[in-house]
């Protein structure tokens, strides 16, 4: 999407450095519970900064087909009007949320998303493990029925952008618990942190950008458990810190095995994360399934629990 | 085709971000990891796979992985950081897997994850090796 001239993420680029020394050096002081490793941590930051890079050499394609799309508009909304940012706020986390499931669903798109969830750790630097592969993935187009609807690209740019620095602060282990009625309403660190576990029983849920609603309303809602910790990363841990592998890695094993099996193409690249045409391999579904019948229990005790 | 600002700007980001890499390093606060001993290794094996019953182990001198049997199959860890990654190859792998300077290197065949170094005393087992 274009680049807004007032850009949230540029803008809140000092607050990510400042907050994540505050959070190293608290951890250090032993004040807060945070752990950083310095490589997973160059990883991520590395990653950050080549998805900037990677953004403005896929911007020019993005900017061109919000802007056509925006002159084929249905509705003319105006950028100065309260309820369209009102509007653009919940159709542009609406429209996150299921970027996101799509993201983790579908293994084409989880080959560009699947680095954010590489580390295994969880903290301020992890927020700044971004994607260097989404414009090729092209995901961006789903923002795109926005534009076509009447919001301007900026205005859309700008909505992105303020989501995206939400997202930061909830990549921390320092706070546990906000308020009940935030809890209830928005997403939070507690929250976030089970979409980054590998527990089965966390294994993909909480999608939400902004507003933890829409997995409540979708039913991939799951709470952060006390008597169950958070166990970050993949279900099979990346086993090592080059940033290339780590940028590129789920592409390669795509490329790898439609390769080696040409007629399941579609299966491989549309399939989830862990299809295989044999069943030798297991998706996150099938994880969860296997997992809740070796407890004896149906999944759905997890809200309960 | 940059204007001046730009490269100033990913030039300061760049310095960031060793910054930030070098305050990382020197707070030392990176999750605290003992060698694996035979339980700690089970413990993580079991964690990393449930439904794989362990035969045996052998945990590396440096305690810094372990290889177990399961079956037809090798179940490996090793450390990665402050954390460990596990990976599952054929048996038959693992046994013919080159010893040399007190160390096997397994090729684990994933992009995501190439190889394993584990320091042994010595490899194959003198009873599994036949």
């Amino acid at each position: 999407m274009s680049k807004a001239a007032f850009d949230p993420v540029t803008l809140a680029t000092p607050f990510f450095i400042l907050t994540v020394i505050l959070e190293i050096a608290l951890a250090r002081l032993n004040k807060v519970q945070a752990r950083y490793e310095a490589r997973d941590t160059a990883v991520s930051l590395v990653m950050g900064l080549g998805s900037t890079l990677a953004g403005v050499a896929i911007a020019g394609l993005t900017v061109a087909a919000s802007l056509w799309v925006y002159q084929h508009r249905l509705f003319t909304v105006p950028m100065t009007a309260v309820w369209a940012w009102v509007a653009i706020f919940l159709l542009e986390d609406l429209t996150y949320y299921w970027f996101h499931r799509l993201s983790h669903e579908r293994r084409i798109w989880w080959a560009a998303h699947v680095n954010h969830h590489s580390s295994q750790h969880y903290n301020l630097s992890t927020a700044l493990r971004q994607t260097w592969t989404g414009g090729v993935a092209g995901t961006w187009a789903l923002w795109l029925p926005l534009s076509f609807l009447g919001f301007p690209p900026a205005m859309v740019a700008i909505e992105k952008g303020i989501s995206l620095v939400y997202q930061y602060w909830i990549h921390t282990e320092t706070i546990r618990r906000t308020p009940r009625w935030f809890e209830a309403v928005f997403n939070t660190p507690s929250h976030h942190r089970v979409h980054h576990a590998r527990n089965p029983r966390y294994l993909d849920r909480n999608y939400a950008g902004i507003l933890i609603v829409w997995d409540r309303l979708f039913g991939t809602f799951q709470p952060e458990l006390d008597a169950e910790p958070c166990r970050y990363g993949l279900v099979k841990n990346l086993g090592t810190f080059n940033v290339l592998r780590v940028a590129f890695h789920e592409w390669i094993a795509i490329a790898q095995d439609v390769a080696r099996q040409p007629r399941h193409a579609l299966g491989w690249l549309f399939g989830p994360p862990g299809w295989s045409p044999d069943g030798s391999r297991e998706t996150s579904r099938e994880i969860k399934a296997r997992w809740a019948a070796e407890r004896g229990a149906p999944e759905a005790d997890r809200e309960a629990a | 085709m940059f204007s001046h600002a730009y490269l100033v700007q990913v030039a300061a980001s760049g310095a960031a971000v060793a910054a930030l890499v070098s305050l990382a390093a020197w707070a030392r606060i990176a999750r605290p990891l003992n060698p694996l001993d035979d339980a700690s290794a089970r413990f993580h094996l079991a964690e990393e796979f449930p439904d794989r019953k362990v035969e045996q182990v052998w945990v590396a001198v440096d305690g810094a992985g372990a290889l177990a049997k399961s079956g037809a199959a090798a179940l490996v860890l090793c450390r990665l950081g402050d954390g460990y990654v596990a990976r599952q190859i054929p048996w038959a792998q693992a046994l013919a897997a080159a010893f040399k300077s007190g160390r096997i290197v397994l090729d684990l065949g994933d992009v995501a994850a190439p190889k394993a170094v584990i320091q042994l005393q010595a490899w194959p087992p003198k009873d599994l090796a036949a």
